[in-house]
């Protein structure tokens, strides 16, 4: 217990607790894979909530990331200054919301973030495209990613304005029960 | 609830007037926002924090603001507000602990992540439907052991009842072939049914004990599957649905928690396969001709016969093969070659249940399905066909043929019971072992490849495998232990098999339905099976005469009877007498039952029906707003390429704003934003909040905006001047129907442009329309169209003059525009009222 109580207050660990989806135990696991990418950067005690900052290249390259194809978007949507530099408070932010415990709805805010490119609220052609590379190394023709660009948006968009909202998205996820459990990374 | 983050696009809004426009609205949300949060309960509001899509510096902005009103709010009150708000952190504080403490408790985490982050979600379903099994048979075997087989035990241990009671003879050793085949000296040990006394150990009644242990266990068992397939259910089947496919493939099915570098890739390579298919797919489907129908349609007619009658043969043979044992295995006492022959049912029986699948993915790659996932339906329904022969011929033989053979059959039930499940068990690791790790070494057909790992195959044989210890836990209570040590090793043995030899399955298919077929192939045939034999066996069978917990009884349940009846002598006990009379014996009472549960069912049904038609015609709805938002942006582009021309002519004739004119739309909308501003102050009306952007198509709204509300200040200025007053009247409703909207409608979150500038438009519309249906003091509307359309456009232009001659300076927008707009929301209230008229 004296080990836990010299990085956090209590307060501290009550607000994470409130906040996120972990208990204490895994806040604390949390902070030491954190520190584990800096050492020599992160301070063993939080109390007094130092600014500190791990860029996105040490984030990347933390194993539960470092092959995902979307690593660099998803450092983007949960770092406060949108360019993958976390600190502490974003590290835990991300992890939650990829947890298992985090609602639909929640996850299906972030997905559509993530994939939403070009930060205009809406997954346009040129997201699908860019997503659709990420996924699959610029294997399919021009012609092919047009064609399933626009099936997507066909069968996604509800509203018919040639893009895809937030609640095209969230229409769509609620149909695809699989995404709660691939939305989700174990830590 | 939902609410987006307090700063959408905060790098959009750059000037100084918009910033302010936008932090006195994010002030008003956030005002809200709490207020709502400060309504909850303390745990709801945790809960509804976390779910806020914030980061956490926001949270915890929001979570301290909350505790400081709570802190203000109990110190107004007494101490007991003081004391519930203790409690409320202490018992907060003690779910932590116990979530983390359920966090140390949980099995094999690790390996699931490193298997789910090598193989993905649909392999990761074996693994989490193993543990969810061994749970099963954990809680079964502490249950049975605990209740049933400690207190004999204890029973034996008493010095002078210990020569009673039938312990192991003389005559029978342990000869080390009673491990595969359970008889012999296992037969006098609590394993079986067979040991077990039927006194009453010091007011603990052995009877009671055991046929209430099983039966409780057995409705457990009932209840929680069905619990957790009516979640699955509801969570994966009711709202899938197949028809968008590509957009599901593209934005679903990634994987994230995939962390391994060649899987990642293979991934990628399935999924390019998977999109290539899928756009092919639509022109291979019209390209069959009647003969090539005609050819799949024979093959899968083949097919089916093919493994139908595999099914059955294998279950006659098993039928004759049962027989010859009954005839190998007549006297008590075997010699080692007898017991031996005892094996020969279990060996052909697993033999089966390895080899003849193997057949059925043979068949499989020759047939032709139009998609993959029939094909493993179909796959699935033969495996399952295949094994409930092979069973249901096994329990005939169990039912019928052995309690001919008198005293002690249930522990032969039993027996053979353990023989199946430990033969079970060495051909799966046989089977993972030859099919899985010598394909690899030796290659032998290179042509194949790596094997996949066939989630569904894998997946039967557990619930195959645990049907038989369902079936068994009335004959050996102990059987279940057994099991725990099975699927224990038979974890690690998969987690190695699978890392070394197999690839991740190629195609991803939908894992969670998938499980939820799992769940309720699990509850289905095989546990509903399960229940009805042991329950047949309880209620119809005779115990044996000299050996086991009922002996002397007509059947198990006459157990139940006869203790009732003991406790007719007790007074203070009638009423259980009372219930069980009229209750549990009366066919009245599962007459009414049975009709009140169809009754619910069929009202559950129609609702069902009802939210069907609702959730049919609200996507209805989604896609008619769509169309009207696109119309509406349509409209606007068109104008905002007249806007330059427009203004032009203003300014020719329009003197008095003649500086105004040559400035541009934006400038007018912020002009026009701030006369507004002034005009609220001086009149008092309730404010609009604005949400600005700085693109062309929202300043148009703006001025819209602000037009509507110089029309209201006409109205008010001129009350008697009413040329025209439907539309000024109507306008003035708008608005106010339009701040309503900004008040009322805390659950819509702004995203700042023009789209939602113009929903708000377009809602703000209907609802003037809806009020001036309800006050029916306008003119009703002529439900055509082009008429409303025409005559909006009529009343905007003389709008328009008037206007102009009132407050032409305070007129900013464009008149065409104002004249479209007008136009356009007339559409809309036209097509309300059409939609109405429904």
């Amino acid at each position: 217990m004296g080990n836990k109580q010299t990085i956090f207050t209590a307060q501290q660990l009550d607000a994470y607790q409130d906040c996120t989806y972990f208990t204490r135990k895994e806040i604390l696991r949390l902070f030491y894979r954190y520190r584990d990418l800096a050492p020599q950067l992160v301070p063993l005690d939080y109390t007094n909530h130092p600014d500190v900052k791990l860029p996105y290249e040490l984030i990347g390259s933390m194993p539960e990331l470092k092959d995902n194809p979307f690593r660099q978007r998803i450092a983007e949507v949960f770092s406060e200054d949108g360019e993958g530099n976390m600190t502490l408070d974003d590290f835990l932010d991300m992890f939650s919301v990829l947890s298992e415990m985090a609602p639909r709805d929640l996850k299906a805010y972030y997905a559509f973030k993530i994939y939403d490119f070009n930060n205009d609220d809406f997954i346009c052609k040129s997201d699908l495209e860019k997503t659709l590379n990420k996924l699959t190394r610029n294997e399919l023709t021009e012609d092919e990613v047009r064609m399933v660009c626009e099936k997507v948006i066909d069968e996604a968009d509800l509203d018919n304005d040639g893009r895809l909202s937030l609640e095209d998205f969230q229409h769509m996820i609620v149909r695809a029960p699989d995404f709660l459990s691939t939305f989700h990374i174990r830590i | 609830m939902r609410r987006m983050s307090m700063f959408p696009n905060a790098d959009h809004t750059q000037t100084a007037f918009t910033e302010d426009a936008i932090w006195n609205e994010m002030q008003n949300e956030q005002q809200n926002l709490l207020e709502e949060l400060a309504a909850l309960s303390t745990r709801d509001r945790i809960q509804a924090i976390r779910d806020l899509p914030m980061s956490f510096k926001e949270k915890k902005h929001i979570r301290k603001e909350l505790e400081l009103q709570s802190s203000k709010k109990s110190r107004q009150f007494t101490c007991l507000a003081d004391c519930s708000e203790k409690l409320s952190l202490f018992s907060r504080k003690c779910g932590y602990h116990v979530k983390s403490a359920k966090q140390t408790l949980k099995l094999w985490q690790g390996a699931m992540k490193s298997i789910g982050g090598k193989f993905g979600t649909s392999v990761l379903t074996y693994f989490v439907f193993l543990k969810w099994l061994l749970m099963f048979n954990i809680f079964s075997f502490l249950v049975n052991f605990g209740f049933v087989t400690i207190p004999l035990l204890v029973y034996k241990q008493t010095p002078n009842i210990s020569q009673i009671v039938n312990n192991v003879p003389q005559n029978v050793t342990f000869r080390g072939l009673e491990i595969l085949t359970g008889a012999g000296y296992f037969k006098y040990t609590v394993m079986y049914y067979g040991s077990y006394s039927n006194e009453s150990l010091v007011g603990y009644n052995m009877q009671l004990a055991y046929f209430f242990t099983i039966a409780v266990y057995m409705v457990l068992c009932g209840i929680s599957l069905i619990f957790s397939m009516a979640v699955n259910f509801k969570n994966n089947y009711v709202l899938a649905d197949s028809a968008s496919n590509s957009a599901w493939q593209l934005l679903c099915t990634w994987d994230f928690s995939v962390t391994n570098e060649k899987a990642v890739k293979q991934r990628r390579n399935n999924l390019c396969v998977q999109l290539k298919e899928s756009l092919s797919e639509t022109a291979q489907q019209e390209r069959l001709s009647v003969s090539e129908k005609l050819k799949h349609y024979g093959i899968n007619f083949g097919c089916w016969l093919l493994s139908t009658s595999l099914a059955f043969g294998c279950a006659a043979s098993i039928y004759y093969l049962c027989k010859y044992e009954i005839e190998a295995t007549k006297n008590d006492n075997w010699s080692l070659l007898e017991e031996a022959k005892t094996l020969l049912v279990p060996f052909v029986v697993s033999l089966i249940n390895l080899v003849i699948p193997l057949f059925y993915s043979l068949f499989n790659k020759f047939e032709h399905y139009s998609t993959h996932r029939k094909q493993i339906y179909v796959l699935l329904i033969r495996n399952v066909f295949l094994k409930m022969s092979i069973l249901s011929v096994l329990c005939y033989y169990w039912m019928n043929k052995v309690p001919a053979k008198g005293s002690g059959w249930e522990s032969m039930v039993g027996q053979s019971l353990y023989r199946l499940v430990l033969f079970d068990f060495l051909f799966l690791m046989l089977g993972s072992f030859f099919g899985e790790f010598l394909s690899k070494w030796t290659k032998l057909i290179p042509r194949m490849g790596v094997p996949e790992f066939d989630v569904a195959r894998n997946v039967l044989e557990l619930i195959y495998s645990q049907t038989l210890a369902w079936i068994g836990i009335y004959f050996s209570p102990l059987l279940p232990a057994m099991q725990i040590f099975k699927f224990f090793i038979l974890f690690y043995l998969k987690k190695v098999s699978l890392t070394h030899n197999c690839q991740p399955p190629r195609r991803s298919g939908r894992a969670a339905q998938m499980q939820t077929i799992f769940i309720f192939l699990l509850f289905f045939p095989f546990f509903v099976g399960a229940l009805s034999i042991v329950a047949y066996t309880a209620w119809s069978l005779t115990p044996s005469k000299s050996c086991g917990p009922f002996r002397g009884l007509n059947n198990s349940f006459s157990a139940v009877d006869v203790w009732i009846d003991d406790l007719k002598n007790i007074t203070g006990s009638q009423w259980v007498v009372e219930i069980y009379n009229n209750v549990i014996r009366s066919e009245i009472f599962y007459f009414l039952i049975t009709l009140i549960i169809l009754v619910i069912i069929y009202i559950l049904w129609q609702v069902t029906n009802g939210r069907k038609e609702l959730i049919r015609r609200l996507r209805q709805q989604i896609v008619n707003e769509g169309k009207d938002k696109s119309f509406l942006l349509e409209r606007l582009q068109d104008l905002q390429k007249s806007i330059p021309n427009k203004s032009m002519k203003q300014h020719s004739y329009d003197h008095s704003s003649g500086d105004q004119s040559n400035s541009n739309a934006m400038v007018q909308a912020l002009l026009a934003r701030q006369q507004l501003e002034e005009e609220e102050k001086r009149y008092s009306i309730g404010g609009v909040p604005v949400p600005s952007e700085m693109s062309n198509s929202s300043s148009l709204m703006q001025a819209m905006l602000a037009r509507q509300l110089a029309d209201q200040e006409n109205e008010d200025q001129y009350p008697m001047h009413d040329e025209n007053p439907s539309s000024s009247s109507t306008l003035a409703q708008a608005m106010a129907a339009r701040n309503r909207v900004e008040d009322e409608d805390n659950n819509q979150y702004d995203i700042f442009n023009r789209s939602s500038a113009v929903t708000q438009a377009m809602q703000a519309r209907r609802r003037a329309e809806d009020t001036e249906d309800d006050m029916g003091d306008l003119p009703h509307p002529v439900s055509s169209v082009m008429m409303q359309v025409m005559q909006a456009r009529q009343q905007a232009q003389e709008d328009d003059r008037i206007q102009w001659m009132t407050a032409p300076p305070q007129n900013p927008g464009p008149s065409g525009s104002s004249a479209l707009i007008q136009a356009m929301l007339a559409r809309q209230a036209a097509q309300n009222e059409y939609d109405d008229g429904y």
